[in-house]
């Protein structure tokens, strides 16, 4: 059945694809991201598995429905344990007409909060996303609801959103199903400014509140087995492993090239911050403070998880390029009705080579250190990765 | 609704006490600062912003913030078009949320849409580089297809400023009678130059070669966009060596590293011309950028 609709998918786009360019009527922009990998381990919290495999391979297609309107659709076909899932990772449409700046976004699309995660997983420079995404945000964060967003008349960007969404990935376990979960889970709001320095620099900063209706914990029942809450639980699925009510995120982007000409040379950094916190369930808050005498040996009072990365990627020229990235990860495990505090530390080293904008070959060693976490047994890893993309490709975010 | 925004910019302006001009300047975004001199010679009091300038591949520009703030607020943006800024102008309409320049829009001008482009191609792939079907796009080397961009960007200002249509039409006339003028002074200027054969770095100055009659006999470039490889350059420094060649031609934003070897090997010279306003003291207009690529041409031949 999925393979069926695989190859209907896969001769449609090879018809179109090598017509499409500028989007027309007959004609809308397809385009297909092509992922492939080898890894020498497994990459915690739901990252690539070790041994060959496929990343996300997508299919996507765009255009302008009318003068009001604008649409895209992007499937994902990703394969994990021997089993290919089909996922919609975006099904929008969004206004091109309202007035004073205004825009509405609405159907599945990618949350605008933080700095990566509105942005498509092949842009990235490395082979996976930070351990705080793969932590709270089940690595990109894509969800039905609708966003509003207004952009300032100024020359400094600003702009401002609001979002709602389902939230059914960032619920909280819910070992029993008997947890009635709020429908519309997640409001966020966010805001970005931006602008440049001379002619060679440009900047941006965002800050985000995610306010999870669903994120605290499921009060735990005396006698269950603990919930476990991370990857075991999840498999493979984009649910997040850690969630909580709130969650803060604080981002910066600052990109470099010589004259601005971006063709040759250019630095970009950028590091962003999460928090969440409120996840403890009522019940075992009430524990930690009331009740002395539950004294776990494993068991903190800390009632929020943590993460950060930076990183620096550099084009020396147009066909190659090398990143560093480092990150923190400071998470509480629930196991039943006391917590495990978690650390993990990746530091990443990618060298890319691109033989045009469309193809590029990445070798990428990480170093993943890390307490209390599952199926953390390689402390280096290797990935040898391709990531192509081909048809009408659309334009990149900054 | 354009009338609506502008009577609340201004009752905004008067309620913040400040006295406000009877009709706002026409705002301006220029994908590529060709453009943004044009708009200048069409419309000296319209508030004028280019995206790029002339040190910046056009090609590779970041849709980023500052670039969004500033079509947020245009009422006119000029692009090249043929697929020249389809890696980030589609970004910067998608975010920039104004309806004035959407695709379609009278606010949204695509140069290569009023004229024939040179190289259109019937059949486009990537195994061929970054090429577009639609034609060459760096079409401001063209002195008649600028006159006719020129009346056709003043018949957008018309639409979209009705109230100066009168001084766009003098400004138009004005320029028309300036730049037919320069025409037959440049080709003059220029005749020594038809059948004079160069290397060149992509195909920036097709336009240009074509209206002088120089021939473009090889492409630093293995393929469009693909940078210089030295497997291309020993080629190239074969075909240098027949000795019809006369020099070796880059844009003000491309790397001479390519051009400086082959140019050392093959004793041709290195001729960085200045690709649009901007790209040289010289070029301060459309018309001193035409002085000054022609007098650098001129130099070496």
């Amino acid at each position: 059945m999925n393979a069926f609709r695989l190859s209907v998918l896969a001769s449609s786009l090879i018809s179109a694809a090598a017509m499409a360019q500028t989007p027309t009527l007959t004609n809308p922009a397809i385009s297909a991201v092509l992922d492939g990998f080898y890894q020498n381990g497994d990459r915690v919290l739901g990252g690539r598995e070790e041994g060959f495999g496929l990343g996300e391979s997508e299919l996507a297609i765009s255009a302008n429905i009318d003068d009001m309107f604008y649409g895209k659709v992007t499937t994902v076909i990703e394969v994990h344990d021997g089993d290919t899932e089909l996922e919609l990772e975006e099904a929008f449409i969004q206004t091109l007409a309202l007035p004073a700046g205004f825009s509405v976004r609405a159907g599945r699309f990618l949350s605008d909060i933080g700095y990566l995660n509105n942005q498509h997983l092949h842009t990235d420079a490395f082979a996976d996303r930070p351990a705080a995404y793969r932590a709270f945000l089940g690595g990109h964060y894509f969800d039905d609801g609708v966003r509003l967003s207004w952009v300032a008349p100024t020359d400094l960007y600003w702009t401002f959103g609001v979002e709602a969404l389902k939230g059914e990935k960032l619920r909280a376990a819910d070992e029993h199903g008997e947890r009635e979960f709020d429908t519309v889970g997640v409001y966020n709001a966010f805001t970005k400014i931006g602008g440049d320095i001379g002619d060679n620099s440009s900047w941006q900063l965002g800050l985000a509140l995610m306010d999870n209706r669903n994120g605290r914990l499921t009060p735990y029942e005396e006698g269950e087995e603990g919930h476990d809450h991370g990857d075991d639980a999840h498999g493979h699925s984009h649910s997040a492993a850690y969630t909580g009510e709130k969650t803060y995120v604080a981002d910066v982007v600052y990109k470099w090239a010589p004259d601005g000409n971006y063709k040759y040379q250019h630095l970009t950094l950028s590091g962003e911050f999460f928090r969440v916190e409120d996840f403890k369930a009522a019940m075992l808050h009430e524990e930690d403070h009331g009740e002395e005498e539950h004294d776990h040996e494993h068991d903190t009072a800390k009632d929020h998880h943590q993460g950060w990365y930076v990183s620096g990627v550099y084009q020396f020229n147009p066909n190659w390029s090398a990143g560093l990235r480092y990150g923190e990860l400071e998470t509480e495990e629930a196991h039943g009705d006391h917590f495990h505090a978690q650390d993990l530390k990746e530091t990443e080293l990618s060298l890319n080579y691109h033989h045009s904008h469309f193809s590029t070959v990445r070798l990428q060693y990480t170093r993943q250190q890390g307490t209390n976490f599952d199926g953390l047994n390689d402390d280096n890893l290797i990935t040898l990765q391709y990531v192509m993309t081909l048809g009408a490709h659309g334009a990149h975010q900054f | 609704m354009r009338i609506n925004s502008k009577l609340l910019a201004v009752s905004a302006a008067l309620m913040l006490g400040h006295s406000a001009p009877a009709l706002a300047a026409v705002n301006v975004f220029a994908c590529e600062p060709e453009y943004a001199a044009l708009a200048k010679e069409l419309a000296p009091d319209a508030s004028i912003y280019s995206a790029t300038t002339a040190l910046q591949d056009p090609h590779q520009v970041q849709a980023r913030p500052s670039l969004i703030a500033k079509m947020r607020q245009a009422d006119l943006a000029l692009c090249a078009g043929a697929e020249l800024e389809v890696g980030w102008l589609p970004m910067l309409q998608m975010k920039s949320a104004n309806a004035a320049v959407r695709d379609g829009a009278d606010g949204m001008f695509y140069a290569a849409e009023h004229i024939d482009t040179l190289d259109k191609l019937d059949k486009v792939d990537r195994t061929m580089g970054d090429v577009h079907a639609q034609g060459n796009p760096h079409l401001h080397f063209s002195p008649t297809r600028v006159l006719t961009l020129a009346s056709a960007i003043t018949a957008r200002l018309k639409q979209i400023d009705p109230a100066q249509a009168q001084g766009y039409d003098q400004r138009l006339a004005d320029f028309e009678r300036r730049w037919q003028a320069a025409i037959p002074r440049w080709e003059a200027e220029a005749a020594a130059l038809k059948g004079t054969k160069v290397i060149a770095y992509h195909t920036s100055f097709r336009y240009l070669f074509d209206w002088l009659g120089m021939e473009q006999v090889a492409d630093l470039e293995p393929k469009p966009g693909l940078p210089p490889s030295s497997g291309h350059l020993a080629s190239l420094l074969e075909r240098a060596r027949q000795g019809d060649v006369k020099a070796i031609v880059v844009a003000s934003y491309q790397d001479t590293r390519g051009a400086e070897w082959l140019s050392e090997k093959s004793g041709l010279p290195v001729l960085v011309l200045p690709m649009s306003v901007g790209g040289d003291d010289a070029s301060v207009d459309l018309f001193g950028l035409y002085d000054s690529v022609i007098a650098r041409l001129k130099k070496v031949n």
